[in-house]
């Protein structure tokens, strides 16, 4: 008998932890009832939405994202807790689609998901529920599709990189910049390109070394990597990746760092310059202030430094190099006002089908064009991908 | 010869936290039993391995030797205390070995990232991290800089920090134990044959306890490794999911060393230098995914030599994986 009741003690031990391994639904779930069905905009205190979060809430990324969200409702009054359900951990699998079909259960009005493969189960559902908006960040088949209510968004992050770029490359000594790569699709080649190109403008002897880690976020493959970057001669180390894995190897190994998604600046204070961050705040307070009104949202929407849906974190006053926030102020201003672009020629690049893009003096590739997600995946001159 | 050199540091560094976990799980399985809770227990040792001298540090603490006892003693008990657990359900109750493993491996996934993230949640910051003083002390040589300096083997041999070499000294004290010294003999014993070692009056229960525990303490060690170390580990911060599979390299990896303490030395090196060989020496047409794949690969090709082979003594030990029951004898 009593060694049922350990059996049954010791079970309920590894349960619990079971249970803390799976997902998490946090705010409501039950239905409001209340159909959906108006165009002349919601009620504040009726609106509903959902927000389908890819990971932890208390990862960088999906944070970010909560932030926002939650900036977004206090700014339109509207109460975070009762009025936004977040559906945690949900893969780019068929759980999105059980989310969507419970957040459409639980009454929302309009569903955000944050992860690029959610976005084929967002298209799946949307024409089922004209009434209901789907929004979608960094996809990129909502301009093409001829649904009214799928819309993708995004920021323009290249311009935040670029900025942050110019702290790198007024830092690096050896002229040699290391970036911790997630996977070569055109948002991770964009953002590097751009970082690279920031720093270039501004020290014109700069390279930069790539290496993949082939996963968006893994803590021992980013920090072999940026290992292998500072052995290689890196002294200043960039990231497109989610942990701050890239910041404590270039820490204790005495080199700098730019981060991404996340200030870095508490984890790595002697390494950590200045982070590239999005606010995803900004296309809330957009989106959910288009359902108030009644008004349509963008089918796709990207926002630009200038307009606040990417920043960057506070410098690292302690160890950035002089001159760098003036340098930076200067070149904000000019991409606001257009004289400086970010992917301008001189430039040089070849993409992974063999196409070249060959910019003359003057020229520039107009990133976002017709897409808020990123298009720029050519490697260009100055990059070398190791691995 | 630079790169090379690099190359075989960034292998030592990332080999050190499997070594602790092969040498765990190996003691543990010379006495019979086959814990895969390894990845468990690695988490649950990083965690605690973090969170005492974070605490330690809130309360005020700035003594970095104090932070790293605490940081040894933590990841110890806290990986042992699974392994413990572990432990009461297949040697007292004689559970099903592989599904109370797997279990574990759950549950320590979960208290780690659980824990990992509600304190860096709740911190100020967001990130649960501890001081640089910290950092440095697991991270710095401990040899003085002229031997740090000296061309080729000083960085070699002489630039890694204190755990690489606990580590090593682990493997080297495993080895007599387990090969020189009569409780070593008994050990393996009662991992051979339980029920011949019951009969020469060995405790088989104490031997299992004690093997299971101290092995799962040494794993937690790994974990420590994995979140305090830089180079192949996070460098003092958690991070969500970090230890990411290493428990499992380590369960292949016993395997691969035929369950030797030595050959543990080298097939953990193998297995550190394959995980960072891409980023120095990439092979254009290899895709990454091969490289990751390609211990668990040489594992099940060990693991089908060593069944054709036969030989007497390279071989897992005779009751591996069976809960042992006096009154069946």
């Amino acid at each position: 008998m009593k060694k049922r009741i350990l059996a049954l003690l010791m079970a309920g031990m590894l349960t619990v932890g079971l249970a803390a391994c799976g997902g998490e639904t946090s705010g409501e779930t039950e239905a409001s009832g209340g159909e959906t069905a108006e165009t002349a905009g919601i009620a504040a205190e009726d609106l509903k939405v959902g927000l389908i979060l890819v990971g932890e809430a208390a990862d960088a990324y999906n944070k970010n994202h909560i932030e926002g969200m939650q900036a977004a409702c206090e700014a339109l009054g509207l109460d975070y807790d009762t009025q936004v359900v977040v559906k945690t951990n949900i893969g780019e699998d068929s759980t999105c689609a059980d989310a969507i079909g419970e957040l459409i259960d639980a009454g929302c009005h309009a569903i955000f998901a944050d992860s690029f493969g959610h976005e084929q189960y967002m298209v799946e559902a949307a024409p089922d529920y004209p009434d209901i908006q789907f929004c979608h960040a960094t996809g990129f088949q909502s301009a093409a599709d001829d649904l009214d209510n799928t819309h993708n968004y995004f920021a323009k992050i290249y311009e935040a990189r670029y900025l942050a770029g110019i702290a790198a490359g007024l830092k690096t000594e050896s002229n040699v910049l290391g970036y911790v790569a997630a996977k070569p699709y055109a948002e991770v080649i964009s953002g590097y390109t751009a970082f690279y190109l920031g720093a270039k403008s501004v020290n014109p002897d700069v390279t930069m070394l790539v290496n993949y880690t082939n996963e968006w976020s893994d803590a021992t493959k980013e920090a072999t990597n940026a290992q292998a970057l500072i052995d290689q001669g890196c002294d200043v180390i960039s990231q497109h990746s989610d942990t701050s894995a890239p910041a404590t190897t270039a820490e204790t190994n005495g080199v700098f760092a730019v981060g991404y998604n996340d200030d870095m600046i508490s984890v790595a204070p002697n390494a950590a310059l200045v982070s590239a961050r999005i606010n995803w705040g900004a296309y809330y307070e957009y989106a959910l202030n288009c359902l108030l009104a009644g008004e349509a949202i963008d089918q796709d929407w990207c926002g630009s430094y200038a307009e606040g849906a990417c920043y960057l974190s506070d410098l690292n006053e302690a160890i950035i190099a002089d001159g760098t926030k003036e340098a930076i102020e200067a070149a904000a201003a000019g991409i606001a006002d257009g004289s400086v672009q970010v992917f301008a020629g001189p430039l040089y690049g070849v993409n992974a089908d063999g196409e070249e893009l060959n910019l003359a003096e003057g020229e520039f590739y107009a990133e976002n064009e017709n897409s808020s997600a990123p298009s720029f995946a050519y490697i260009v001159d100055g990059i070398t991908v190791l691995s | 010869m630079n790169n090379l050199i690099n190359f075989l540091t960034a292998g030592i560094l990332a080999a050190a936290p499997l070594l602790f976990g092969v040498l765990g799980e190996l003691l543990t399985e010379k006495s019979g039993n086959l814990n895969l809770g390894v990845e468990g227990m690695m988490f649950m040792g990083g965690i605690a391995g973090i969170v005492g001298p974070y605490y330690y540090e809130k309360a005020g603490g700035t003594n970095p030797y104090v932070a790293l006892v605490i940081a040894l003693v933590c990841a110890l008990v806290c990986a042992g205390l699974g392994a413990l657990v572990f432990s009461v359900l297949t040697i007292t109750l004689r559970a099903n070995q592989n599904v109370t493993g797997l279990a574990l491996t759950m549950f320590g996934t979960g208290f780690g990232n659980y824990f990992g993230e509600a304190i860096g949640h709740a911190d100020p910051s967001g990130f649960l991290s501890v001081s640089a003083s910290v950092k440095s002390l697991f991270n710095s040589p401990v040899f003085p800089a002229p031997l740090v300096n000296l061309p080729v083997v000083g960085k070699l041999l002489f630039s890694h920090n204190f755990m690489v070499y606990l580590a090593v000294i682990l493997a080297i004290i495993l080895a007599y134990f387990l090969g020189r010294t009569r409780t070593g003999l008994n050990l393996r014993s009662v991992g051979e044959s339980p029920a011949t070692a019951d009969a020469a009056g060995i405790s088989v229960t104490k031997y299992r306890y004690l093997a299971t525990i101290i092995g799962g303490a040494m794993t937690g060690l790994g974990g420590l490794y994995l979140v305090m170390n830089a180079g192949a580990g996070v460098g003092g911060a958690w991070v969500h999911n970090c230890i990411n599979g290493y428990g499992w390299l380590a369960v292949a990896l016993v395997i691969f060393a035929v369950w030797s303490p030595t050959r543990a030395l080298w097939c953990s090196l193998i297995f550190g230098g394959l995980a960072c060989m891409r980023y120095y020496y990439p092979i254009s047409f290899i895709p990454a995914s091969i490289y990751d794949i390609v211990p668990y690969i040489v594992t099940a090709v060990v693991l089908v030599f060593v069944s054709l082979k036969h030989s007497r003594s390279n071989q897992p030990p005779e009751s591996l994986g069976l809960s042992y029951f006096r009154e069946e004898r």
